[in-house]
């Protein structure tokens, strides 16, 4: 028992060092939050005015200056964030360091919102340059898009390049472009959702060895680039797809056994299904026979 | 041996054996750890794998044991991989490990299938020992026809279609790719931290899928045959319309032409594999050509990194949440706070001139690199080669002119320098301006060139090699030696290319877009 004693107090001290740095990371989160929340408030801006502290005119004080300057970033910022909640596409000027980059360096940037589950995500970004002469004409320059979404088409068609036999400006139309392009990378985020939802839906997570029977189902996954198909996999090696249409609704359903297609199962699993959400029912209904 | 051999189209069955003897095979496992081949003898004797590598067993029927022989056959396979679990506790030397499984327990030879999974566990043990270059998959237009039976293949730019890719069909289509006289073997592969797919496929000069077509037996012909055998890999990454293919390596020696034309065909080949009726899809270099899977991947992969590379990457950082739902200030990345913390520094403290332009240096490497270009980020890209075709700057430009000028004063005068810069700079935006396309401006180029005759363009070709190109010139920046603000955007490697021309300082073809 002695011998427990000592290492049991330096545990204790290594838990107590260690709460309590976490209770001072807290406060200092705590303390940035309000003293956002303190600068950015409407009253505190009407303090700071130099207007309504006439008598301090004669002798700047550097501080509230400071704090003033402060005060006003913040307020910008918190525009700038309502602005992203309410408007899932916002638009922003940034320049290009390259020295060789063209319009001199002035970039359009565009940023697309996406939200999962709540919470909002790592927003996506496409910047814009304008290379052509004398016309206000848009290219893509840089983006931070996944593959799946289809950009080069989308451009393609709403920011056609100039063709270098025609006199003709080609007809842009960036209202368009941005609508079509959030419209991909919303559906394209649903979809993932959807195969998320089916695997939620399965109970895959709260699965042991020992409970399974053939009719389980032990792995859902997405199986293409546009996560339009769903694979999953039974317990005895039976695979099935499920194949979506841009907007998430169950267009086919498939079964592949050992030897090909596995038409028993098919026939069994078929329906008229509408939403993923019918098929992971009807899959569970399946399971337990 | 088989009774006859028919020439056929089909491909060469995965249990195929091949003369242990053969000096390819001893070359291909001798090129493998000692932990690698016994676990690779252990996967062998799995059951998934075990029809296609059956090992060398005593038949029951069979009593009279060979006195002389080192290795006696085993009973099962079971105890067979007893045998090598027991060889994996203990410590020996790796060619012990070779001539068991080549003179004992697969003495008739190995199979294509093991072979094909030794140079894999090679692979996954060098993950380097390739180098890959990447294509990216374009859908096509419908073929028009132009009078004559001549289809004109068109890129659909307007395609909003991404190919899919399943591997079995793919494999079927590609076999119809592939001319009778050649035979290949294939095999797919998932590495562990790779998320890609990885086909091998073994090619050989046979109209035979028979043991005629490896066998070095019957007389002096037939051996030369497995030395035209190659390999290529074809990679294939998830969530991206893009494929990644290694040069052929041949067991013999063969031209370098040869095995061109066969890189070629699989170029040629796949495209038609991933066609599908009335959806047709071609393959176009990207111009990146990298030993590193995992660069290649970051540019031409599935994640968010592929066209904003160099300082854009502050922009697809993934771990950066930028809630707007947070409203503590964020601060900026190249905010004195955030590059004070890191450098250690107190603010007060005054700064000598030579450490105010190192930190200057380092903040400027941060915003043209951002988050790339870090050594130790295992993105390196080894090679990069770019042609200048730009204009040497005329002589009246350099006599005054400290802009090409090193050893000049740039503290000095630097507004005179900005001035001039940027006046230099609209006239190459004017001139990039006058001339602007997609990709067939090389005739309007071409009149250009013609236009002012009088200014001298040298051919200029920069190599650059290391571990991690971009890395070092980082360094290069950091270190000062290479003036950050000045440095063209393609020295940053945001292109995501190995290979490509300079045409008024930025990467021809892409006309410093990320779009392709």
């Amino acid at each position: 028992m002695s011998s427990v004693n000592p290492t049991s107090e330096s545990d204790l001290l290594d838990e107590e060092i260690a709460s309590l740095k976490a209770q001072a990371a807290t406060l200092r989160k705590n303390l940035k939050i309000e003293t956002s929340t303190i600068l950015s408030a409407a009253s505190t801006h009407t303090i700071l005015q130099p207007s309504a502290m006439t008598h301090n005119l004669r002798r700047p004080n550097p501080a509230r200056k400071k704090l003033l300057v402060e005060s006003d970033k913040q307020r910008a910022y918190m525009q700038q964030c309502l602005h992203r909640i309410c408007s899932s596409v916002t638009s922003f000027k940034v320049h290009d360091p390259d020295p060789n980059a063209v319009d001199g360096g002035h970039i359009l940037g565009l940023r697309f919102e996406v939200m999962s589950r709540g919470q909002f995500l790592r927003p996506y970004y496409v910047m814009l340059n304008r290379p052509y002469s004398g016309s206000k004409h848009l290219r893509i320059h840089r983006h931070t898009l996944p593959p799946a979404v289809p950009l080069a088409g989308l451009a393609a068609r709403h920011l056609p390049a100039r063709r270098p036999g025609s006199d003709e400006p080609p007809q842009h139309d960036l209202d368009r472009f941005v609508r079509m392009l959030r419209r991909e990378i919303v559906r394209y985020h649903n979809r993932l959702g959807v195969s998320a939802d089916l695997r939620r839906g399965l109970g895959l997570h709260d699965q042991t060895a020992e409970n399974l029977t053939a009719n389980d189902i032990v792995d859902v996954g997405i199986a293409d680039i546009e996560a339009k198909q769903i694979r999953f996999t039974w317990a005895d090696e039976r695979s099935g797809r499920v194949v979506m249409d841009d907007d998430g609704k169950v267009l086919k359903l498939m079964v592949f056994g050992k030897q090909g297609r596995d038409w028993e199962t098919t026939k069994e699993l078929y329906g008229n299904y509408d939403r993923i959400e019918d098929v992971a029912k009807r899959l569970r209904e399946y399971a337990q026979g | 041996m088989a009774r006859i051999s028919v020439p056929t189209t089909a491909r060469l069955p995965s249990t195929l054996r091949v003369d242990s003897t053969n000096p390819a095979v001893q070359k291909s496992l001798s090129r493998l750890s000692r932990e690698s081949l016994i676990s690779l003898a252990l996967d062998w004797l799995d059951d998934g794998s075990l029809p296609n590598a059956i090992p060398f067993l005593q038949r029951a029927d069979d009593e009279d044991e060979d006195p002389d022989d080192i290795y006696p056959p085993c009973q099962s396979p079971d105890e067979l991989r007893q045998l090598y679990l027991e060889m994996q506790q203990q410590k020996g030397s790796k060619r012990d490990v070779i001539s068991r499984i080549l003179e004992g327990d697969w003495r008739h030879g190995l199979t294509l299938y093991q072979l094909a999974m030794g140079d894999l566990a090679y692979f996954e043990q060098n993950p380097t020992s390739q180098k890959w270059s990447a294509y990216q998959i374009l859908p096509l237009l419908p073929p028009s026809r132009n009078g004559e039976d001549e289809e004109i293949l068109k890129v659909d730019r307007k395609s909003l279609t991404i190919p899919r890719f399943h591997p079995s069909t793919f494999l079927q289509n590609l076999q119809n790719q592939v001319l009778p006289d050649v035979k290949t073997h294939y095999q797919f592969h998932r590495p562990k931290d790779l998320p890609v797919l990885i086909l091998r496929i073994f090619v050989i000069d046979s109209p035979y899928t028979t043991n005629l077509a490896l066998s070095s037996r019957d007389g002096s012909g037939t051996a030369a045959n497995f030395d035209s055998s190659r390999t290529v890999y074809i990679a294939f990454p998830d969530g991206v319309p893009a494929l990644y293919v290694t040069k052929s390596q041949s067991t013999g020696s063969t031209s370098s032409g040869e095995s061109k034309s066969l890189q070629s065909l699989i170029v040629d080949g796949v495209p038609k594999a991933l066609s599908r009726p009335r959806e047709r899809y071609t393959l176009k270099s990207s111009n990146l050509t990298s030993r590193n899977l995992d660069a290649i991947l970051e540019k031409k992969g599935s994640g968010r990194t592929n066209s904003a590379g160099g300082g854009w990457s502050i922009y697809s950082d993934e771990k950066k949440k930028q809630s707007p739902l947070d409203t503590v200030l964020p601060t900026p990345p190249l905010s004195r706070e955030s590059s004070d913390s890191s450098i250690g520094q107190k603010r007060g403290a005054e700064l000598t001139p030579v450490q105010r332009a190192a930190k200057r240096a380092k903040v400027i490497a941060e915003a043209r690199f951002g988050e790339s270009g870090i050594v130790t980020d295992g993105r390196g890209i080894e090679r990069v080669e770019i042609v200048l075709q730009d204009t040497f700057p005329s002589i009246r430009a350099l006599a005054g002119d400290d802009d090409y000028e090193r050893d000049a004063d740039q503290t000095g005068d630097e507004n005179r320098n900005t001035k001039r810069r940027r006046s230099k700079i609209d006239a190459v935006i004017r001139e990039a301006n006058s001339l602007d396309d997609d990709d067939d401006d090389v005739v309007m180029e071409d009149a250009e060139d013609a236009e002012d005759s009088q200014t001298w363009t040298p051919t200029i070709k920069i190599s650059f090699q290391g571990a991690h190109v971009w890395a070092g010139v980082r360094q290069l920046v950091e270190a000062g030696i290479v003036d950050g603000e000045r440095m063209p955007g393609w020295m940053t490697g945001e292109d995501g290319v190995t290979t490509g021309i300079v045409r008024h300082g930025r990467i021809r073809g892409h006309k410093g877009s990320g779009m392709t």
